[in-house]
């Protein structure tokens, strides 16, 4: 499955677009995490704890977009957006979406 | 590496996890996994593999050093004995307001209302941390570092 940010693929024209496809997710850090990323504001860097937190919801948010792509019978995905925000304090929603496709080789 | 030849199983797993399961086959094999933990557990580490094989980029010096202090035995003897005296004195001061209570001239209704708040709250972390480590072994994005 190609997943790209740009409107098409290189080397491929887009023979069939499929429709808007999503995958989004909440996850929370647990309350241990919270104290210790307070805890870190005090001294400043990296809050390790919170990096963790989006990097888990970034690729559970994509492995959904990918699955409903898939199921739909996709190549791949164009014009892929990301999206966060905070949805409750140690809580973040990710959400990623775009353009489900079906790619035929480009006829020179 | 294993010489032993993958199960159907095994296969049909790795199929799924890759979505390459025909649309009845895929509805027939998660019907399978809410009732097959055994089976749900080998998606779950086939997918933390996927994800592993995403992250292969060579970890930054401050992950090495993060990791090092992550399993140093000050670092943690630290945040355990802070953990450890943060929940002592929050279990301590819940006894307290409860033994205040308890001597005290308040009519009975704070006296029955306070003691069920307290309950009902340990009993909904304890439904929360319950479900969680349920579902904890089938989940693998608590790895992902970056």
């Amino acid at each position: 499955m190609i997943l790209t940010t740009t409107e098409c693929v290189p080397g491929r024209e887009i023979r069939e677009t499929l429709g808007l496809v999503r995958g989004s997710t909440v996850r929370a850090a647990h309350a241990g995490t919270d104290v210790q990323a307070w805890l870190k504001n005090l001294v400043g860097g990296e809050i390790e704890e919170y990096t963790k937190l989006l990097a888990e919801a970034r690729e559970q948010a994509l492995d959904r977009l990918t699955a409903e792509a898939r199921a739909r019978g996709a190549d791949a995905v164009v014009g892929l957006h990301f999206s966060s925000c905070e949805i409750a304090t140690g809580a973040a929603e990710f959400l990623v979406y775009g353009t489900a496709v079906k790619l035929v080789p480009r006829s020179s | 590496m294993s010489e032993r030849e993958p199960t159907r199983d095994e296969l049909l797993a790795m199929a799924y996890a890759d979505g390459e399961l025909a649309p009845a086959e895929r509805a027939g094999f998660e019907a399978r996994l809410a009732l097959e933990p055994e089976l749900a557990r080998e998606v779950s580490e086939l997918r933390r593999l996927e994800l592993l094989a995403r992250h292969a980029a060579p970890p930054e010096p401050m992950d090495h050093e993060w990791g090092r202090l992550a399993r140093s035995a000050g670092q943690r003897g630290l945040r355990g004995a802070g953990a450890l005296f943060l929940g002592a004195a929050l279990l301590g001061l819940a006894a307290w307001a409860l033994a205040c209570l308890e001597f005290s001239h308040a009519s009975w209704v704070p006296k029955v209302l306070v003691p069920l708040a307290i309950l009902g709250s340990l009993l909904l972390v304890g439904a929360a941390v319950r479900a969680r480590a349920r579902t904890l072994r089938y989940d693998p994005y608590r790895d992902v570092k970056r």
